[in-house]
C-alpha cells in the first residue's frame, strides 16, 4: 500500500482508478455483510418486480467502493467527507470503472477535494461525487 | 401532485437507536465486502502502530447502521417507491471493535425535482452517529427519492 | 474574445454541485490544451443566481462568465439564457412544472431566450414529450449535446433538429469540477455579453463541440446542414 503526502499532489491529478468486473456475488455479499439481504440488491427477479432492470449494487456499496479507490491509491488519506449521488442503478455482473481526480488543495489544512465517479463502458457515468481527504504531510 | 406537508417535521428528532458494541468480525466482514486491503481495516498488528492505535472501520461503515425506524410514522407518501438518491456522509471519529455506537434520526429537509424518471420527491434524512464516549462519529444525510 | 463556451454547467449554487466556480476555472486554465474554452455560462438549477459576481474571476483566470438558469417545464427541462427581473417576476423558476410553451414564448417576449436542454433524455427531454403532444411554437435551438447523457440520447437528438430546423448547441451539464467544458459550443461571432449570447443563440452561426477523450467519436448528424452555420 501506498502513501501520497500532500506536497506530491497536484490539482489536476487524477488517481489510478479501479477497473474490475463487479459480480453478483459480491453484491450479494456485501448486501448480506450490510444487513441489506433483500431481493432488490440479491435477485434479479426480486428487483424486476420493484421496476428495475435486475438486481442492483446498493448505493452505499458503490461509495464504499470509490473510499476503496482511494484508499487503494492512498493508504494514509484520511476520508473527512464523501457524498455521492446515485444517477442510475448500478447493475453487476459488468466490468464498472473507478475514476477520481484531485481538483483543489487546501494549504491550511492539508485536505485535498477529489472529484470520484463509478462509469461503464461505454463512459455513462452512474455515480458521481467528491471527498475531502486530509492528507499526511511532509512537513 | 404538489408538495403539501407539515414542515414542522423538519429537524424533529423522530428516533434515536442504540447499537450493540461493533465485533472485530463485523468490521472484517464489511472490510472484506468491499476487497479493502488497507492494514487499517485489516491488520491489527499493523493497525496499532497506524495513526488511530488499532484497527478501525473502512469510512463508509457507519452506512450499515439501520434505525429502528427509517423514516418518521407519519411521514406523508410522495410516491410508490423509495430509492437511494444519494449521500453525504461526513466522518469525524473512526469506528473501533467495542465502541457503542448511538444514532438519532431527523429530517433534514423535503424538496421536488423532476428527472429522467419523472416527478420526484427527495426526502433528506439525517443521522447523526455518536459513540460510548460521546463522541460525534459521523453526520450522514440520505436523500431518498419517492416516485 | 469568447468563442467556445460551455452553456450548461452548474456550480455549488445548485442544490446537487459542490464545484466551486472558481475551481471550474482553474480546471478550464489547466485542461486548456483538450478543452480551448473560453467561457461558461452557468446554468444553476430552479433559480437565477442574481448575486452571484464572477467579475474578478473573469479578470482573474481571462474567462468569460456569464448567469443563466436551468428550469423543469412539461416539455422537459430548459435551458433559460438572459434571464431578467422581468421573466423572473413572471416565473417561478421554483416550479417543476412550468408551462413549456409559456416558457418559450414569455421568455422570448421579455428578452431573453429558452432553449431545450437534454432533448434526448426521458421523461424530461423534449423528444419524448414530442411524441405523445403537439410540438412547441417558437423553439429555435436544442441542446443536442450534452455531456451527462446516456449512449443513443444525444444521438437521437439529430433526428429532432433536422425534423424542425432547430439550431444545435452543446453543454457539459457539469456537476463536478472535473467534467466542465467536455462538451461546448462554438459560435462564429464574439460572445461578450448576455445580451451578445441571447442575440446569436437566436440568429444561428454556432454548434455543438465535444471534448470528450478515448470514447468513439460519434458525429452529431454531420449531414445535417445547421442554420447559419455557413454549410
Amino acid at each position: 500500500m501506498s502513501i501520497v503526502y500532500f506536497e506530491d499532489v497536484e490539482e489536476g491529478d487524477e488517481l489510478p482508478g479501479l477497473d474490475f468486473f463487479l459480480s453478483k456475488d459480491q453484491v450479494r455479499q456485501y448486501a448480506r455483510t450490510a444487513g441489506m439481504y433483500v431481493p432488490r440488491f440479491t435477485d434479479d427477479e426480486g428487483a424486476r418486480a420493484e421496476g428495475l432492470p435486475g438486481m442492483i449494487a446498493p448505493g452505499v456499496m458503490s461509495m464504499g467502493l470509490l473510499a476503496r479507490m482511494i484508499s487503494d491509491w492512498n493508504a494514509a488519506a484520511q476520508i473527512k467527507r464523501i457524498g455521492t449521488t446515485f444517477r442510475s442503478p448500478v447493475l453487476p455482473d459488468r466490468d464498472i470503472h473507478l475514476r477520481g481526480a484531485v481538483t483543489q488543495k487546501d494549504e491550511t489544512d492539508h485536505t485535498a477535494e477529489c472529484d470520484i465517479w463509478i462509469e461503464n463502458d461505454d463512459g455513462e457515468r452512474w455515480v458521481i461525487g467528491t471527498a475531502t481527504l486530509a492528507l499526511p504531510s511532509k512537513a | 401532485m404538489a408538495l403539501e406537508f407539515d414542515r414542522s417535521i423538519i429537524g424533529q428528532i423522530f428516533d434515536e437507536t442504540a447499537f450493540p458494541p461493533v465485533t472485530k468480525e463485523e468490521i472484517l466482514a464489511f472490510t472484506t465486502a468491499l476487497g479493502e486491503k488497507n492494514p487499517l481495516y485489516t491488520d491489527e498488528a499493523a493497525a496499532a502502530k497506524g495513526p488511530y492505535g488499532g484497527l478501525v472501520a473502512p469510512p463508509t461503515f457507519v452506512t450499515k447502521l439501520r434505525a429502528q425506524k427509517f423514516t418518521p410514522e407519519h411521514l406523508p407518501k410522495f410516491g410508490k417507491m423509495g430509492f437511494d438518491g444519494g449521500r453525504d456522509l461526513e466522518i469525524h471519529a473512526p469506528v473501533r471493535p467495542g465502541d457503542a455506537l448511538k444514532m438519532a434520526s431527523t429530517i433534514h429537509d423535503i424538496y421536488e425535482k423532476t428527472g429522467r424518471t419523472g416527478s420526484m420527491y427527495f426526502i433528506v434524512i439525517r443521522n447523526e452517529i455518536t459513540n460510548q464516549k460521546g463522541e460525534k462519529v459521523a453526520v450522514i444525510d440520505h436523500r431518498i427519492m419517492q416516485r | 474574445m469568447a468563442r467556445i463556451l460551455d452553456m450548461h454547467l452548474h456550480s455549488e449554487a445548485s442544490d446537487d454541485s459542490r464545484a466551486p466556480v472558481e475551481a471550474y476555472l482553474k480546471w478550464l486554465a489547466r485542461k486548456r490544451d483538450e478543452r480551448p474554452l473560453e467561457g461558461l455560462v452557468l446554468t444553476e438549477h430552479r433559480q437565477f443566481n442574481k448575486a452571484g459576481d464572477y467579475r474578478d474571476l473573469e479578470d482573474k483566470y481571462g474567462l468569460l462568465i456569464l448567469k443563466a438558469s436551468e428550469v423543469e417545464t412539461d416539455y422537459g427541462h430548459m435551458l433559460v439564457y438572459g434571464v431578467n427581473d422581468d421573466i423572473l417576476n413572471r416565473f417561478d423558476f421554483k416550479n417543476v412544472r412550468l408551462s413549456a410553451q409559456e416558457v418559450i414564448s414569455e421568455v422570448a417576449r421579455l428578452g431573453g431566450i429558452a432553449m431545450p436542454c437534454h432533448p434526448g433524455r426521458p421523461t424530461i427531454g423534449l423528444i419524448e414529450h414530442y411524441q405523445k403532444r403537439p410540438p412547441l411554437e417558437g423553439v429555435v435551438g436544442v441542446e443536442a449535446l450534452n455531456g451527462g447523457s446516456k449512449k443513443g440520447e444525444n444521438e437521437r437528438v439529430a433526428g429532432l433538429v433536422q425534423a424542425y430546423g432547430y439550431h444545435a448547441f452543446g453543454g457539459s451539464d457539469s456537476h463536478l469540477v472535473s467534467f466542465v467544458g467536455l462538451c461546448a459550443t462554438e459560435f462564429d461571432r464574439d460572445i461578450k455579453t448576455i445580451e451578445d449570447l441571447v442575440d446569436t443563440l437566436r440568429a444561428g452561426g454556432y454548434r455543438p463541440l465535444d471534448f470528450r477523450v478515448q470514447r468513439p467519436q460519434t458525429p452529431i448528424a454531420p449531414e445535417v446542414p445547421y442554420h447559419g452555420s455557413g454549410i
